[in-house]
């Protein structure tokens, strides 16, 4: 019990005391998740808004493909992304590998699979009396989309927050393509990876706390959207 | 007279819920499509529009038969696909199918009859030649749809409309045609009253079940019943429509009397001269068709038409009880 509390109170000593450097930790954070979340979404939404309103034959493959998807190990994308970005490989000559830039790269191919396959289960549960009345409209696809997507917010919000909370909480796939660089690539989830394998638990505890509060913070948002959305609007 | 063609409505390809080799409508023309549940209605409506299948139309305004109104306002469901002038259109009409008032409240509040008048207004207000309803009026009693059906009819002048129903009041309403699909195939189709009279083959005569539609118009309100002016004759029917009122009134076969002799004091109501021009016998009943100055079909067993003595030509006289006979308001452009 004495080492937890001792854990602990390093913890928020390190809290205290931190300055600049925790302060570029949680900015990149949430800058990489943030981004990765957005361009996950924006492609992964609509996407699987038409994936679960598509009725042609061979569906179910691209479903399966989703589904994989959203099962895929962080590690292995992180890998097949590496490849792709050394400087023998196809993308070498982008030069990004080791920057932000290559951890948003892996993070969106890890949110668009959550993003869509979440929508798409929503859009799957619609009742048949509402895809008829769908069909009836004739509407546009953006038209159609945008009515689908506040027909099954909760869905959607589910989806945005299942997209952040796999991003902001990976660390295989970054500490690959980012390499866990001091004050450039490093982000919470390296931190801790590097604070536990010193030993230096208070701090290590100290950046799980801070991750928390963000992952409380945006999901708590996000379920008042969702809340919201089923009683206005 | 332009019409509006469609050819092999077929769905599915193996073993099909509906085979109809060709549907046409006319011009301005309100064909009903007429089954028992389960003959295929609903899928021909949605072949035709597009919405399963080939070989329909996308440009035709569809009203599901249960409508769904997404999230949101009524105001938002109203609009939902329309543009700017349409939009005023559907306004109008949710106005005349009784829902103004509630285009500020919150889609899910409404009730099914409320739902379907919201969902009608926004389907008769899209500008296309052709609208395509699927039991319009179901979810309304009957004092209300003979309202909502006038207003479709004012909606669809000099636009062609195919409506799906099960039910002969609707039938008899809103039709200019009908078409009877019995098992995914058209048995008959022919003007309203005709298919009625004379049904082709006995599987459309128990669908249709009601022989007799005559037109009228209301002259005065007796009680429970109103007295209409058909064809010189006044006839008694059950209904409470005011004066003026253009209506159709729907008897059976089995409700008209035939007698030789002209009938004394009787509790039957309506008694007519008439001469009989055709005798049908189709299975274990005799079709009669007097001459009254319009049709009248009696349905008699092969006694009674032994017993009279009954050949075309023969002078007879036609009771109908008015408590068997059933006015409703004609769908027509005010």
């Amino acid at each position: 019990m004495e080492f937890l509390a001792d854990v602990f109170e390093a913890a928020f000593a390190f809290l205290g005391d931190s300055g600049g450097e925790l302060a570029r930790v949680v900015l990149l954070t949430l800058v990489v998740a943030g981004l990765a979340t957005a361009i996950g979404v924006a492609i992964g939404v609509p996407f699987g808004i038409w994936l679960g309103l598509a009725r042609f034959r061979g569906r179910g493959a691209i479903w399966t493909v989703v589904n994989v998807g959203m099962g895929m190990p962080p590690v292995l994308v992180g890998l097949f992304v590496l490849l792709l970005l050394w400087s023998d490989g196809p993308l070498g000559p982008l030069n990004i590998l080791f920057t932000p830039a290559a951890m948003v790269i892996v993070q969106v191919l890890l949110a668009l699979p959550i993003a869509a396959g979440v929508t798409a289960g929503a859009v799957a549960g619609l009742a048949p009396d509402a895809r008829e009345q769908l069909d009836a409209l004739h509407l546009t696809f953006p038209r159609r989309g945008a009515v689908v997507a506040k027909e099954v917010w909760p869905g959607v919000t589910a989806a945005i927050a299942a997209t952040f909370g796999r991003v902001v909480s990976e660390v295989g796939a970054v500490l690959i393509v980012g390499g866990n660089i001091l004050g450039e690539t490093r982000v919470l989830t390296t931190a801790i990876v590097q604070e536990t394998r010193q030993a230096r638990f208070g701090a290590a505890v100290a950046l799980g706390i801070v991750l928390l509060v963000i992952a409380f913070s945006v999901n708590g948002t996000l379920t008042w959207l969702q809340f919201r959305g089923r009683h206005v609007g | 007279m332009a019409e509006r063609r469609f050819e092999d409505l077929r769905w599915p390809a193996e073993d099909p819920i509906v085979d109809i080799p060709e549907l046409s409508v006319q011009l301005g023309e309100r064909l009903i499509v007429f089954g028992p549940n389960g003959a295929g209605k609903t899928t021909l409506l949605r072949l035709v529009a597009a919405v399963e299948g080939e070989g329909g139309t996308p440009y035709a305004s569809y009203l599901p038969q249960r409508p769904y109104l997404f999230r949101g306002t009524c105001r938002a469901n109203l609009h939902l696909g329309l543009d700017t002038e349409a939009r005023i259109r559907a306004e109008d009409l949710a106005v005349r199918l009784g829902v103004g008032d509630r285009l500020d409240h919150q889609a899910h509040t409404l009730s099914g009859g409320e739902r379907m008048r919201l969902s009608m207004a926004r389907t008769l207000a899209v500008d296309t030649p052709l609208v395509l309803l699927d039991e319009p009026l179901a979810p309304l009693d009957l004092r209300d749809r003979e309202a909502v059906a006038a207003v479709i009819a004012d909606a669809l002048v000099g636009r062609s409309a195919i409506i799906v129903t099960h039910d002969r009041d609707t039938a008899a309403m809103l039709g200019d045609r009908m078409a009877v699909m019995i098992d995914g195939k058209i048995q008959q189709v022919g003007a309203v009253a005709e298919v009625f009279a004379t049904p082709s083959n006995d599987t459309v005569a128990a669908i249709v079940g009601v022989s007799n539609v005559i037109d009228g118009k209301v002259i005065a309100r007796r009680g429970a019943l109103v007295e209409v002016e058909w064809g010189g004759h006044r006839f008694f029917a059950l209904g409470d429509h005011p004066p003026e009122t253009a209506v159709k009134v729907l008897f059976g076969g089995e409700a008209v009397g035939v007698h030789k002799e002209p009938m004394g004091e009787s509790s039957a109501r309506n008694l007519f001269p008439g001469v009989v021009s055709e005798i049908r016998e189709t299975g274990r009943l005799a079709e009669i068709v007097i001459d009254c100055g319009s049709p009248v079909v009696a349905l008699i067993t092969p006694g009674s038409l032994d017993a009279l003595g009954l050949t075309p030509g023969s002078e007879v006289h036609v009771s109908v009880k008015a408590t068997a006979a059933r006015a409703v308001a004609v769908g027509e452009a005010e």
